[in-house]
């Protein structure tokens, strides 16, 4: 895995000869080889390791069934890790339960609230059930429902809410006992731009205002881009990548050159001809596309072929790598992505 | 402790919210209570004229298989609660909060028996206007309370150990068939020495619902007696020891990894 040796940060500032202990205190969390086979023998998660540091957005960005449910449910105590250890603020999230709990705020990518109660009633309870007073409770239910702005519906059923004011709901509900480590499931997925937006700005301010941590995960790697200070990527249960998005483009040294020919038909043959200079060419959609170490002389180089071969361009990309290039050459290492069954 | 009752009532008042919004999945419990004391006792009274009834007047007889079978269906909607909430994955939520995992699995069950207390009470109100007569005077009509509810707790941990466990309603509600057997396969219509199929007597004397019949027949017709009534909590404590067992014991499984 040649990548990934390249991908791991080695030239890394931070100081890694520090003592564990005092390493330890700056981290909102941290696992060490955490497994998780399924009842069905199925591994979802073949030995990751994580350090998170206090005040930081954590992504973790992979594709369907990569294991990035199953590695929140481990850490939030919902499952029971079949082998590794981590620790929430220093506390153990298996022998300490109670205490990780408590530190914690999550919204699961699929969990519900019951449908007969109003979104005010289940975050007066939610806050109750941190041990606030009821007039606690009941304020800090009209702060969040105004934050996330949810004041319009809040004391209607939830069965009558729509995905994204579910989604808002769900948000206020791990924020109510103002966790220091805020877990968020692909809190935007199902989403339109909009309120996605809008849910960026929110973990935003949550961790400004707060410090509050925050992990979240992800299939948008623009998402991870613009939102987290530092990504792993997770492919198939293991963590393949880690570092800042900026980096992880940088590692790659690598631009990306795009061809895509004017007439669809011709891109067999537009292939065929840039292979012939670039044998590690690949066919993406409707464009050719290749990974080189100097972009632009290169693209001069099959600009020239392709011209004399006579084949018309629609369109011509040069450009550094995006994290989606990262993202792909990454999960197709070794012959494609477990795409899953569920998406 | 403190913190734990006041988690076990912040959960029991909020499932008790939500049934009252949703009436009617109890109503027809209620209603199939009320259906076995009006239709038996129409039907079948003239035959409490028998020596066997002892001069038990037909309602008092047949009014504990409307209350216990009112009592099983308190408690399968506890199990049905429980149900509703891992469905809509609010168990879920529940579960990330640092709540005792006993009162989130009691919670269920404690409004179940504070429905099942009310229903009794209903149903025993409707038997008075039917013209029963309580010689035991206020203190039978609180010990067949009792007695319903003590039944109704160990249905209860049974109907919420297999909801956890199969943590689907249809397999829940069919475990719940139970029941008929249960309340069938009893001196449920006739005493026992009118019973003449030799494998029903023997299914009526292992069945524990027999013992919870005859204590509330004995309370309903004379009052404070003590054999009868140690029989019937005797069943009704060996229930829910086995039953509330296997809800913690189910509880302890599913709730650490699922
Ligand atoms: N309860 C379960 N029992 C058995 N296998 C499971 C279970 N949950 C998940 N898996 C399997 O574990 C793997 C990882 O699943 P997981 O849900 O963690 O992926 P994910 O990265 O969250 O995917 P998605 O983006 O689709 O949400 C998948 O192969 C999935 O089929
Ligand atoms: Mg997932």
């Amino acid at each position: 895995m040649a990548t990934r040796a390249l991908l791991h940060s080695q030239d890394d500032p931070e100081p890694a000869r520090q003592s564990p202990e005092v390493l330890d205190s700056r981290l909102a969390l941290s696992a060490k080889g955490l497994r998780k086979r399924y009842g069905d023998g199925a591994e979802a998660l073949c030995g990751v390791d994580f350090a998170v540091r206090k005040g930081e957005i954590y992504g973790l960005l992979g594709p369907n069934g990569a294991g990035k449910s199953t590695a929140v449910q481990i850490l939030t105590t919902l499952l029971l890790p079949t082998d590794g250890s981590a620790q929430v603020f220093g506390r153990d999230i298996v022998r300490d339960q109670d205490a990780v709990r408590r530190s914690i705020g999550v919204a699961l990518q699929d969990t519900g609230v019951d449908p007969l109660l109003t979104g005010f009633e289940a975050l007066e309870l939610q806050s109750r059930l941190y041990g606030a007073t009821r007039r606690a409770a009941r304020e800090r239910a009209h702060e969040l429902s105004s934050m996330l702005q949810l004041e319009n519906f809040a004391h209607r059923r939830i069965a009558n809410y729509s995905g994204g004011m579910r989604r808002r709901l769900d948000l206020a509900l791990g924020l109510v006992h103002r966790p220091r480590l805020l877990f968020l499931d692909e809190p935007t997925t199902g989403l339109d731009p909009l309120s996605r937006n809008a849910l960026w700005d929110l973990v935003r301010a949550v961790r400004g205002e707060s410090g509050t941590t925050v992990f979240l995960t992800t299939q948008y790697l623009e998402e991870a881009d613009t939102l987290c200070d530092r990504i792993a990527i997770l492919r198939a249960g293991t963590v393949v990548a880690e570092d800042t998005p900026s980096r992880l483009k940088r590692r790659m040294r690598r631009d990306v050159i795009e061809l895509e020919p004017e007439d669809p038909g011709q891109v067999a043959a537009l292939l065929r001809l840039v292979r012939r200079i670039q044998p590690a060419a690949t066919l993406e959609r409707e464009a050719v596309r290749v990974h080189v170490s100097h972009g632009a002389t290169i693209a001069q180089e099959l600009l020239a072929a392709v011209a004399g071969a006579g084949i018309a361009l629609a369109g011509l990309r040069v450009a550094p790598p995006t994290l989606d290039d990262v993202f792909l050459e990454l999960t197709r290492e070794d012959g494609g992505t477990d795409t899953g069954e569920e998406a | 402790m403190l913190r734990f009752l006041e988690e076990l009532w912040l959960l029991t008042g909020r499932s008790l919210k939500v049934t009252l919004r949703e009436p009617w999945a109890v109503i027809p419990n209620i209603g199939i209570s009320l259906f076995f004391l009006f239709v038996y006792d129409a039907g079948l009274s003239g035959i409490a004229q028998l020596p066997a009834f002892g001069g038990v007047p037909y309602l008092a007889f047949i009014l504990p298989v409307a209350l216990v079978s009112g009592s099983v269906g308190g408690a399968g909607a506890a199990g049905q609660a429980l149900i509703r909430d891992l469905e809509s994955r609010y168990f879920t939520k529940l579960r990330l909060t640092p709540v005792s995992r006993t009162a989130l699995v009691m919670a269920p069950m404690l409004s179940g028996m504070i429905q099942l207390v009310a229903q009794t009470v209903l149903i025993l109100l409707v038997a008075l206007a039917l013209g029963l007569k309580l010689p035991g005077g206020l203190l039978a009509a609180v010990g067949v309370v009792v007695l319903a509810a003590g039944w109704g707790l160990g249905f209860a941990g049974y109907a919420v150990g297999t909801a956890l466990r199969s943590r689907s309603g249809r397999t829940a509600q069919a475990a719940t068939f139970i029941f008929f057997p249960l309340l069938f396969l009893s001196d449920t219509f006739v005493p026992l020495t009118l019973i003449k199929a030799g494998w029903m007597r023997v299914a009526a004397h292992v069945n524990p619902t027999t013992y919870v019949f005859d204590a509330m027949r004995s309370l309903l017709a004379h009052g404070l007696v003590a054999a009868p009534l140690l029989r019937g909590l005797a069943a009704i404590v060996a229930l829910a020891v086995v039953t509330l067992g296997f809800a913690v014991y189910t509880a302890q499984r599913t709730l650490r990894d699922a």
